[in-house]
């Protein structure tokens, strides 16, 4: 991490923060890097002066349903005033005196141009609920809580999720020799069974358009289908991607881990590692491999425990003598 | 047999018509393993089935099937509708068991 | 009917068959053993593609008495050694579960005709 140089270490039993260990998902690491705490912070704030009483913030605090209220007067920040001060200026009936007198103003606070994962960090170390945040010149620019936080990375995750969505490629013409040419590539992801299938069905259905002899549609439609399930079952996520090209169809199901221990095993009729959990929910019956190499004119299959796997299997859709 | 026959047959509620009312029912599947539907090569195949999940219909739509009969009259997740929907698939439910649905549906279409 | 008679009557491979004079009430078409857990009758037998150990739990748990293995599916070791020392008869068919079924039905005399 870019900013590891400039902080003190820090105890290995809290490296528990997103971005601390190496099984986060990347595109989280990429999106902590990327966003600055200014993309996050919430920057409608609301301030007091340091001569506004402690019961005028505490009723602010009450009508924003606000937790805690910085003390500002012309963008320069002098302390923030939080429900503890509140709450000791009520027992030690200092309520009616100024916020400047009684505001915390041993502040930590985050520079507007920080990276989001320098704020995470903040926020391991200092338990803090929230930190104000300054530009360069030292302005009060906002503030930054954990629900900023999870609502930025949840707003993110889902742009991200419909860039990948739509990087889903999709091209289709001609070979140049006047026949078939199609490409299409899926993301499939690790238990998503709700979405499982849905690659095989929109192959079936292009297949259908373009009016192949029916038999070679279920072919490759029941091989892209056992597929996609293994990708979402087995791997911890990976692309189906398929091709028709020279009269023959081509997919391949690759993924990045964890790789079959045992390739000539799995593919046995009944080889099965599911657990009961899959099972119950119609798949890991281990018939899933066997049933692409039997719908498969050619049928390849590499993998290496640790590693990936990817599985080919090809489909011959025009006869070799036309 | 039409599928809206062996929906009578099988006294099922039809959630979504789709494609299959009018086809015939050719081969009958009862099972609820979709690699083992998967495997099957025949046409104009019926499933029956206690699985009650969208893949049942995915599953359905690769190998052409007419239609998917749950049975044991298992709720259905509403999502099955949609996808249903989606893949113009013949779905209804039957409150028969799979073997009672078996019996019925092959004694409908071989009286004797 | 007997176990025994109905094994004859659908020309099921007999495997194991420890009581060969159970009494046998119908059939359950099933291949989720949580469905069966949940609906398998008392007496019928269980017509599964499972060709698990787990399949002979659930069969002495519901008390049914046999195993159909359908598509021929072969009886892994542990299955069998957990059927006999759990009293589960293991069948064999070539056929699938929906003609499996139909045999039963035949034999039992409900209405099944050619």
């Amino acid at each position: 991490m870019s900013t590891s140089d400039s902080q003190p270490p820090i105890a290995s039993e809290e490296r528990t923060t997103l971005g601390e260990t190496d099984n986060d998902p990347i595109v989280l690491l990429e999106l902590i890097q990327r966003l600055k705490v200014r993309d996050v912070m919430t920057s409608n704030l609301v301030t007091v002066p340091r001569d506004a009483t402690m019961q005028q913030a505490q009723e602010l605090m009450r009508q924003k349903k606000i937790s805690s209220v910085p003390v500002e007067e012309k963008g320069r920040l002098f302390g923030l005033v939080s429900i503890d001060d509140i709450i000791r200026a009520l027992v030690a009936g200092t309520i009616h005196e100024s916020c400047g007198r009684h505001m915390t103003t041993k502040l930590v606070v985050l520079e507007d141009d920080m990276p989001l994962s320098f704020a995470l960090r903040y926020f391991d170390r200092y338990h803090y609920g929230r930190f104000p945040v300054i530009n360069r010149d030292r302005q009060l620019v906002g503030i930054i809580c954990h629900r900023d936080i999870n609502r930025a990375l949840l707003v993110e995750l889902t742009q991200e999720l419909h860039r990948l969505e739509g990087a889903s490629l999709q091209k289709d013409g001609d070979d140049g020799s006047g026949s078939l040419y199609l490409l299409r590539e899926f993301p499939i992801c690790k238990y998503d069974f709700e979405n499982a299938g849905k690659a095989a069905n929109q192959i079936k259905q292009v297949l259908q358009e373009k009016k192949l002899p029916p038999k070679i549609i279920r072919r490759i439609a029941v091989a892209a289908y056992e597929l996609e399930i293994n990708l979402c079952v087995h791997s911890d996520g990976g692309v189906l991607s398929w091709q028709i090209s020279n009269g023959r169809s081509e997919i391949v199901a690759r993924d990045a881990g964890p790789g079959i221990e045992d390739v000539e095993w799995a593919c046995r009729d009944g080889a099965s590692t599911a657990n009961e959990w899959i099972r119950s929910l119609g798949f890991g019956a281990g018939m899933g491999l066997v049933n692409v190499r039997r719908v498969s004119d050619e049928f390849d299959i590499k993998s290496k425990k640790g590693s990936g796997t990817t599985v080919k299997s090809i489909i011959y859709i025009e006869d070799k003598a036309s | 047999m039409t599928m809206s026959k062996v929906a009578e047959v099988l006294q099922a509620e039809v959630l979504v018509k789709g494609d299959g009312m009018s086809r015939r029912v050719g081969h009958v599947m009862a099972s609820d393993l979709m690699s083992d539907v998967l495997l099957v090569d025949e046409e104009d195949m019926l499933l029956l089935t206690s699985l009650a999940s969208d893949q049942v219909l995915r599953t359905a739509q690769i190998v052409g099937a007419v239609g998917v009969v749950v049975v044991n009259g298992k709720p259905l997740p509403s999502s099955m509708v949609n996808v249903a929907n989606d893949l113009g698939m013949t779905l209804a439910t039957s409150r028969l068991s799979k073997y009672d649905a078996c019996v019925a549906v092959h004694t409908a279409r071989h009286p004797l | 009917m007997t176990l025994n008679a109905l094994i004859v009557a659908c020309g099921w491979e007999p495997a194991l068959v420890p009581d060969p004079e159970v009494e046998v009430s119908g059939a359950y078409v099933s291949d989720l053993l949580s469905d069966v857990m949940a609906h398998c009758p008392d007496g019928a037998v269980l017509i599964t593609v499972q060709n698990h150990t787990n399949s002979v739990a659930v069969c002495t748990l519901v008390g049914a008495p046999a195993i159909v293995l359908v598509h021929n599916r072969e009886i892994p070791e542990e299955m069998q050694a957990a059927a006999s020392r759990e009293g589960v008869a293991l069948l064999r068919t070539t056929d699938d579960q929906f003609h499996a079924a139909l045999r039963v039905g035949k034999a039992l005399g409900i209405g099944v005709g050619e």
